[in-house]
């Protein structure tokens, strides 16, 4: 008979599932008290903590991902899920959702957009749900603790690095941003204006949108590079634009007449500190991904009991040839 | 002939479609050399059976045995390797590709790069093509053709197959009398280097002219086999639809009434020509009320582009001459503006511009006057039934239920779908083209005498036909159409058939002039 | 068989195949079914309650197939014409968007809002309609166009970034009866959207079973050349059709604004995909002519509580995707063993 297809697909659709799970969690729970934290057991309990990630396409969430991942392997009460957004707004708020409905223990959260995750946010956290924040900001308050980085700092630092070291005697630069409308964008463009006033010969000759990819920074590049005879320094938003910009100048063979500036110093092998240690980037400025950090903050409230600063923002570090092989080693310790 | 080769012998041949039983045991056999009719009306096995001969069924009861060794065919590839190829009624040409292409298709001839030979395949194809009796450009795209050329097209391609058994399903439907004597020859040839070959027709006169032997099916069974050449047309009528035939045509009492849609030379001159196309080019003609008009000619004298340009659904472009329908000039733009002046429409090729086949007998059927069944856009579905039942009792439809697919009926009587779906839209003039095509001597009759009561009861129709005894048995008079004009006149009480295919071809004829009606 | 040649428009007994025919015609709601029956065995539990058919969760799946939902009516009434629509997504985007510009930005009230927005999505849809309708333009081609110009359309209106919406009666605030939309009710348990959408389907059901235009438009589906014979106003179907589309990709877009409390001109990328793929789980063909809003409703809930049981389940997103596809696989698979007529 033709109509047994559709009992056996779905049950080859459930044994895909089935295939797929993991054993469920088995754990009792307190009944939640509104509002802070609840359920810490100490050391002798266990604990889901949900991971809502925006976009794991970009290295530098993967990378958060992997941090999270190996700090929580040291953690041996910590079982940590993850969920990918891929860049979807509503399709974060589904996730944590979800989480709210697995009754996690807590939540960890790098929101794709501020406005659009801050109502889910806030029905985790009004739940009982610790939630740590990571990288973007929610609005309001209802969270437990949110740890970044400050790309204004991070601009401010590039700016007074050009204004300093690189070209004291002046010079010409040209700024790569980021997607039109990223918060980063404007604000790693805000810190470095503001630092290279400090030095008035120093003049910004052009700049232009490389959308944070390596391929869009190359093209803009291309186009910059036949514009202006002269360029002393590029400053690229992130290190993929960096490297791009680096790839067409050395297309026209002109990659030795300027230095490339860039921003996240991703400890991986296509991340900026490699290439600061391979001599194409002349610098770039850790952009920390929080995960070490936010498993830390975790194990703070679940394990120990404690509580945790409502805001932790990490400092930049100025990676450069000095010092790139060897915070490289750091950053991946030998297993 | 040799008449002992037993070619292919089909035994105890049973096919079961659900509960419907398409064939029970039925035998058949075909000797080499040998044209054998298959006659029945359509949905009396004849299909089912060739559809099994040809490798297209494969489930069934019986045994095939070809030139004695029994075989069971996979699919269609297996019975082309036996030799066996299959003319459908439904066209299977690709309308992109080029005549050439299409013959060749699957089997491209190569050049020594094994790349396509395309100069040697267009110059085989145009081989054949002659020898089927037509002329055509190998080159030219299928989809430009006109039915009866696509026809021929996949005759020569049949042909080409070099085949032992050639099985042809109602070859003659779209061709044009002169066509289909250059098929007949065709077929003389074949069967004399030893080709058996199925003749499925609803054609009485051409199985009397061409086959050996018939057999007639009738709900899945054998009813008779027989000399064609010696059974009266009657008898095998009888035996196919199993009650005796009095008449096929109604002949229709001249009582016509005032003149209903008058066309004064008529011309549309089209803004893209397509190619094959033959656009009016000044046609006069009078249709009274009550009256049928038949309108003769060859394949390309430009009946359907009348019949099109009255319907408002020829291409754009500049339109000169006069319509008049009842006194009042009118010029629709599309059938919908038709319609509203009462001029309905069955087009030729129900199944590719008739019918939706995969909705319901009841959907099709309403489409055309749903306005009708209720108030403010929503269709009171019991109205709508009712009258759907209406016209199938009307029209005598044969179907299972209201809701079943148009395309589960058979030919005919998906034909009194399209033809119901104009009546209930009320028209005054009723213009058909082709409207018997591939329908079974059964709902021809019934299509016939409808035409009669429609005609009886004031509707004036216009008939665009290739079949002469239907134009001049079913008709009041009879225009005849060549290159896009109207070349002649007659009253079908005082000519025949030669009058008119004389008129039609041009050769030799008395052309009269005639003004209007007679 | 009975003898039916004398006892012409008679009923003829029913055929065996019809019962497999009623199956294959709702296979969605069937394959629904059994996806959330396998959701419950494979829900994870806590205290003995099963996850899955918590009434939140429950509501939180439909809520998140509402927009998609709404979308997808719209696309299976363009699909039932045998055309596509490629733009919904941007749409979407552009009317969250229109939606934020225009309630904080430029401080309109509400209701007109929210009206011109829906009409924007109306005549977008309409004039895809006449481009290919009347230009002969395939609706592949015309709706990938208009989806680049949809989406210019919002990145220019927004400036190119999010337009955060936040409530109150001040300057650059929306209005607070624009926030209900996003609420729940019945005792905080059925989402808005959830109301919208099942409004929308059931609107759409009963359109397609009452309407004239319904027949109109499934005989132009089913065979363009035979409709426009039988004097179906081809044109007319095909345009309106596009609008509806259009109208109902605006009304996701709505929304979508209210949900996430902005509109950016990034809302609904890829969106048309999924609407596609509620469609065709739902049964309707994509040659035109056959299918309903009642499979397409059962598809994108399908859709729903299949993304909602793996992420329960916390399957890897990438292996997610793997399932998906091969669901929409086995659907469409399904159809081809319909039985032929």
């Amino acid at each position: 008979m033709r109509s047994l297809k559709i009992p056996l697909a779905a049950a080859a659709v459930a044994a895909l599932v089935l295939a797929g799970c993991g054993t469920t969690s088995e754990r009792t729970s307190d009944t939640p008290a509104a509002g802070e934290s609840k359920a810490c057991e100490g050391a002798d309990g266990k604990y889901t903590i949900g991971m809502s990630q925006a976009n794991v396409a970009e290295p530098y969430r993967q990378r958060m991902d992997d941090d999270i991942r190996a700090a929580a392997k040291e953690v041996p009460q910590f079982d940590v899920k993850f969920a990918d957004a891929a860049q979807d707004n509503a399709k974060q708020v589904a996730d944590v959702e979800n989480y709210i409905t697995q009754q996690i223990d807590l939540l960890i959260i790098s929101p794709n957009e501020a406005k659009p995750l801050t109502a889910v946010v806030k029905k985790a956290y009004d739940k009982g749900i610790p939630v740590i924040v990571l990288d973007r900001k929610v609005e309001g308050d209802a969270y437990t603790g949110f740890i970044g980085g400050d790309n204004v700092q991070i601009g401010s630092e590039a700016g007074k690095y050009v204004a300093e070291k690189l070209l004291p005697q002046g010079g010409n630069v040209v700024e790569l941003k980021g997607l039109a409308g990223a918060t980063p964008q404007a604000e790693r463009h805000q810190g470095f204006v503001d630092a290279i006033k400090a030095n008035p010969k120093i003049t910004i000759v052009a700049e232009a949108s490389g959308d944070w990819l390596r391929e869009k920074g190359q093209a803009q590049m291309d186009a910059l590079l036949k514009g202006n005879p002269k360029i002393d320094v590029v400053y690229a938003h992130n290190d993929p634009m960096a490297e791009g910009a680096y790839l067409a100048a050395k297309a026209v063979g002109r990659e030795k007449e300027m230095k490339f500036l860039g921003i996240d110093a991703l400890p991986i092998p296509s991340g900026g500190i490699k290439a600061v240690e391979q001599g194409r980037l002349s610098a770039t400025f850790t952009y920390p991904t929080n995960g070490k950090e936010a498993i830390a903050a975790a194990k703070r409230i679940l394990v120990d009991c404690g509580t945790i600063d409502k805001s932790q923002i990490l400092p930049t570090r100025l990676i450069d040839a000095s010092n790139a092989a060897k915070i490289y080693a750091e950053e991946n310790p030998a297993t | 002939m040799a008449e002992g080769a037993g070619l292919v012998r089909m035994s105890g041949i049973g096919k079961r479609y659900g509960g419907v039983r398409a064939c029970r045991d039925v035998d058949f056999s075909l000797g080499a050399g040998e044209v054998h009719a298959l006659l029945g009306e359509n949905g009396a096995g004849k299909s089912t059976l060739m559809r099994i001969l040809s490798g297209d069924v494969t489930d069934y009861d019986g045994t095939i045995e070809i030139n004695g060794a029994p075989v069971h065919f996979g699919g269609p590839t297996d019975a082309q390797a036996a030799g066996i190829a299959m003319i459908h009624q439904e066209l299977d040409l690709v309308p992109g590709l080029s005549v050439a292409d299409n013959i060749f298709l699957g089997r491209e001839l190569r050049t020594k790069l094994k790349t396509v030979d395309r100069r040697r395949m267009e110059r085989e194809a145009g081989a054949l093509l002659e020898r089927s009796g037509v002329r055509l450009d190998p080159r030219r795209p299928v989809g430009e053709l006109r039915v009866g050329e696509q026809q021929l097209v996949t005759i020569a391609k049949a042909i080409s197959l070099d085949a032992r058994v050639l099985v042809m399903d109602e070859p003659t439907s779209a061709l044009t009398t002169s066509e289909v004597e250059r098929l007949f020859d065709v077929i003389r040839e074949l069967r004399r280097s030893g080709v058996g070959i199925v003749y499925i027709s609803h054609r009485m006169e051409e199985i009397a002219q061409v086959a050996d032997r018939a057999t007639v099916l009738r709900n899945g069974r054998i009813v008779t086999s027989f000399d064609p050449r010696r059974l009266s047309t009657a008898e095998v009528v009888e035996a196919m639809v199993g009650r005796p035939v009095q008449t096929m045509f109604t002949t229709p009492d001249a009582d016509t009434g005032d003149e209903l849609l008058r066309v004064d030379n008529l011309a549309l001159k089209a803004r893209r020509p397509r190619p094959g196309r033959r656009d009016p080019e000044g046609i006069s003609l009078t249709v009274r009320s009550g009256e049928i008009v038949g309108l003769a000619g060859l394949l390309g004298a430009g009946r359907t582009e009348l019949l099109e340009t009255l319907y408002g659904v020829a291409p754009a472009g500049t339109v000169t001459g006069r319509i008049l329908l009842q006194g009042k000039e009118i010029r629709p733009r599309r059938p919908r503006q038709a319609l509203a002046h009462g001029i309905g429409f069955v087009p030729e090729d129900r199944r590719a511009s008739g019918l939706v086949l995969f909705h319901s007998i009841l959907a099709n059927t309403v489409v055309s006057s749903l306005p009708s069944y209720g108030r403010l856009g929503v269709i009171a579905r019991r109205m709508e039934r009712a009258a759907s039942v209406r016209m199938a009792d009307r029209l005598r439809l044969k179907f299972g239920r209201l809701q079943d697919d148009v395309g589960t009926l058979s030919g005919g009587n998906q034909q009194k779908v399209v033809f119901g779906r104009m009546l209930l839209t009320e028209p005054k003039l009723l213009l058909l083209d082709e409207p018997t095509r591939g329908v079974d001597v059964g709902a021809k009759a019934e299509i016939y005498r409808l035409l009669g009561e429609l005609a009886g009861q004031g509707l004036g129709v216009l008939l665009a036909s290739s079949e002469l005894p239907e134009l001049i048995g079913v008709c009041d008079r009879v225009v005849v159409l060549r290159d896009g004009r109207d070349v002649a006149s007659f009253s079908t009480a005082d000519s025949g058939e030669g009058d008119l295919l004389a008129a039609a071809m041009g050769e030799g004829a008395v052309f009269e002039e005639v003004g209007g009606a007679q | 068989m009975t003898d039916v040649q004398d006892k012409p428009a008679t009923q003829v007994e029913r055929s065996a195949g019809s019962v497999v025919a009623t199956l294959f015609r709702f296979q969605s709601v069937f394959g629904l079914l059994a996806v959330f029956v396998a959701a419950i065995i494979f829900s994870p539990r806590k205290d003995g309650e099963i996850l899955f058919i918590s009434a939140d969760n429950l509501a939180n799946v439909v809520r998140a197939v509402s927009e998609i939902g709404i979308i997808a009516v719209g696309m299976t009434f363009v699909i039932l014409i045998g055309g596509i629509d490629l733009s919904v997504g941007a749409v979407l985007g552009l009317a969250a968007v229109g939606s934020a510009v225009l309630m904080v930005e430029s401080d309109w009230g509400f209701l007109p809002s929210v009206l011109l927005v829906l009409v924007i999505g109306l005549v977008f849809g309409a004039l895809q309609g006449v481009a290919t309708a009347m230009i002969g333009i395939q609706s592949f081609i015309v709706t990938l166009a208009g989806l680049q110009i949809a989406r210019g359309l919002a990145r220019i209106w927004s400036g190119g970034q999010g337009v955060a919406i936040s409530y109150g009666d001040g300057p650059n605030e929306a209005p607070e009866s624009f926030a209900i939309l996003g609420e729940r009710t019945f005792g905080g348990l059925v989402p808005i959207p959830v109301l919208i959408f099942a409004v929308v389907a059931i609107a759409a059901v009963v359109f397609l079973r009452v309407s004239a235009f319904s027949r109109h438009l499934y005989a132009v589906g089913g065979n363009e050349k035979a409709a426009r014979l039988s004097g179906v106003p081809v044109v007319r179907v095909k345009i309106a059709v596009f609008a509806i589309c259009g109208l109902l990709a605006a009304l996701a877009g709505i929304v979508h604004a209210v949900q996430l409390n902005q509109g950016s001109p990034n809302d609904g990328i890829g969106y048309e995909l999924d609407a596609i793929a509620a469609v065709v789980i739902g049964g309707t063909s994509l040659m035109g002519g056959r299918g309903s809003v009642a499979g397409t409703v059962a598809g994108a809930l399908l859709l729903g509580v299949l993304n909602n049981i793996l992420a329960l389940n916390n399957i890897d997103s990438n292996i997610q995707l793997l399932i998906k596809g091969l669901v929409i696989v086995a659907a469409a698979a399904l159809q081809r063993l319909r039985p032929a007529t």
